[in-house]
């Protein structure tokens, strides 16, 4: 089977109903083109994305709790996305994360086909992304960061910094303490320091990044390090240069 | 421009003036003075033709020396000097102009009369002058009240354009550019919707722009242009967006600032319900108790949701637009509270009927 004539599994996210309407009506023109699923918001994208893996995503940005750059945060940016809003100022960060194309709603069936020619084209070369640092990219550019997206498979959590207690880095992973629950997240600590807010989480160990608002005391233990008690019980060490960023914010 | 140099009319009905003046320093000084009419005429009448155009010399010295702009001695010593020689010269044509009479044959006559009364011709054209001076002065200042007033005017409408292009300013792009997407979208699925959606953003645009262009408009009106824009949006948004309204009868002829509620209800919309993936429902109601308005808009919204400063900001706009235009500072109450985001307006009800 030749390059045009392989079908493109396409995925559509948009959370109004007309627009995914609109959407498969102009992509039936497209032979070669098959909509594998429709998803009325984040959620169900992120979902559709790990059990369908899709070739293609149009992708709606203006969606309720996961917009379309969370999506991408979550599913990472192997897959190739057309971006699709009726906001125009988000295309620099659309193309910041590689965006293939940027549809500016209302659009018609040509400026549909363009995109999705070079949506073929791009899919053509193999063009690998640099996920990882695109992503992260694009995600200092909404820093301080407000909540915390999990993807656990399927699901996703999204997590408000505020309800973190502290953060435990495991290797390539850190694990986020949420009341008594613990998540884990497939970034590095200090990454996820990066974007936090330093007036909130502070790292007080190579290991942990800990919300200073439930901080209640602070030990003194015999081998003369430190450890933090917090609000409820939990004991976590300080290391020296931990308790001088400590002490530099309370 | 010279006021009046500068137009044969004016000049005509300035001579006219001066030749009664004239007439009048003919009658006071020449006959008073034991002359015969004759010469008293012929003396004095050119001579006041020939003050008139002397004087209007004064033009000038006022426009240097402006009232409002010079120091009080400047104006003085300036209009005295300027008076003392304009009468000068005038004195001096007189002196020759008695001396051309003479040799026409009134020499008797017209030669006492100048030499008797020099002294007298020369305070009275420093008087003449002066009095020119003032009637240029008040032409100023009477140039300068219209001018003013015409500023003003300008001033006025210049506000007003801008307050009313603000206000046009509202009309959110994204919510007109996702209409026509959603116009676009239904016109192959359900092209009567679509053309009903293409009606309802029409009148919601036209409304908007009318509404805008008073200065108060009865409640219903403005909550006839919000049912338009949440018309539009529930075609959008479909069954995530759902209306509640609760309105006292009584309320719908009370006078309220144009626009007032749009804003309100769009940011329920985007920055609330739209921000739900399970949508929810707007709750709109207005009632009246005494003197006071009370209009409260509820809508659910994300608590986890990333703050964005738009909200905020209309609320702030508004609050300064009521306090323009009530004089309180407290008629936008604002609260979050379990998920639910609600407003509260009160204003001073103006019934339609009293304004």
């Amino acid at each position: 089977m030749s390059q045009s004539e392989m079908p493109l599994r396409v995925l559509v996210v948009d959370d109004e109903q007309l627009a995914r309407t609109l959407l498969r009506e102009l992509l039936s023109e497209h032979p070669d083109i098959e909509v594998i699923a429709e998803c009325g918001n984040g959620f169900e994208a992120v979902k559709a994305v790990t059990e369908k893996k899709p070739d293609l995503i149009l992708l709606d940005i203006q969606m309720p709790k996961l917009d379309g750059f969370d999506v991408l945060e979550l599913i990472g940016s192997e897959t190739p996305i057309i971006f699709v809003t009726a906001f125009d100022q988000y295309a620099i960060k659309a193309f910041q994360v590689h965006a293939v194309d940027y549809l500016l709603k209302p659009f018609g069936a040509e400026r549909l086909a363009e995109a999705l020619a070079r949506a073929r084209a791009r899919i053509g070369t193999r063009e690998t992304i640099p996920s990882k640092a695109l992503v992260a990219e694009a995600r200092s550019a909404r820093t301080p960061l407000e909540r915390v997206l999990i993807r656990d498979r399927a699901d996703v959590h999204v997590i408000p910094v505020s309800k973190i207690d502290y953060i435990e880095s495991q290797d390539d992973y850190v694990s986020l303490k949420v009341g008594d629950r613990r998540m884990l997240k497939e970034q590095t600590l200090s990454e996820l320091e990066q974007v936090l807010d330093p007036g909130r989480f502070v790292r007080i160990h190579r290991r942990y990044l800990l919300n200073v608002a439930r901080l209640v005391r602070i030990e003194q233990s015999v081998t003369e390090s430190r450890v933090a008690i917090l609000h409820d019980g939990t004991e976590l060490p300080i290391s020296r240069s931990g308790y001088a960023r400590l002490r530099e914010i309370l | 421009m010279h006021p009046i140099l500068g137009s044969i009319r004016r000049l005509a009905i300035y001579l006219l003036a001066w030749l009664v003046i004239g007439l009048l320093l003919a009658v006071g000084l020449g006959l008073g003075r034991g002359g015969d009419w004759l010469t008293a005429i012929a003396f004095f009448v050119p001579l006041g033709v020939v003050f008139a155009l002397i004087s209007q010399s004064a033009w000038y010295v006022c426009l240097t020396f402006p009232l409002v702009r010079s120091r009080g001695w400047t104006v003085a010593v300036s209009q005295v000097l300027a008076a003392v020689f304009a009468s000068a010269i005038w004195v001096a044509i007189a002196g020759g102009w008695a001396r051309t009479l003479a040799v026409a044959g009134l020499e008797s006559a017209g030669a006492a009369m100048f030499q008797t009364q020099r002294p007298l011709l020369f305070v009275i054209g420093a008087l003449l002058f002066w009095l020119v001076a003032i009637f240029f002065y008040l032409l100023i200042a009477f140039d300068a009240s219209k001018e003013a007033e015409r500023a003003n005017l300008e001033l006025t409408l210049l506000a007003r354009e801008a307050e009313l292009k603000a206000l046009r300013a509202q009309i959110d792009p994204h919510f007109i550019f996702n209409s026509l997407h959603s116009i676009s979208a239904l016109t192959a699925a359900d092209p009567a919707a679509a053309r009903r959606m293409c009606l309802l953003l029409a009148d919601f645009l036209r409304e908007t722009l009318r509404l805008g262009g008073n200065d108060q408009i009865p409640l219903s009106e403005e909550l006839a242009l919000t049912d338009r824009f949440l018309a539009i949006e529930k075609i959008r948004l479909g069954e995530r967006l759902n209306i509640a309204r609760e309105t006292d009868p009584g309320t719908a002829a009370c006078l309220v600032p144009p626009l007032l509620l749009q804003p309100l209800v769009e940011n329920a919309v985007n920055h609330g319900v739209a921000q739900l993936v399970d949508g929810g429902t707007i709750r709109l109601a207005a009632t009246r108790s005494g003197s006071t308005l009370t209009i409260t808009l509820e809508n659910p919204c994300d608590p986890d949701r990333p703050r964005t400063r738009g909200v905020g900001l209309g609320l702030e706009l508004l609050r300064k637009r009521l306090t323009n235009q009530y004089g309180t500072s407290d008629a936008v109450f604002a609260q979050e509270q379990a998920g639910q985001f609600r407003v509260e307006v009160r204003i001073p009800v103006v019934p339609e009927a009293s304004a």
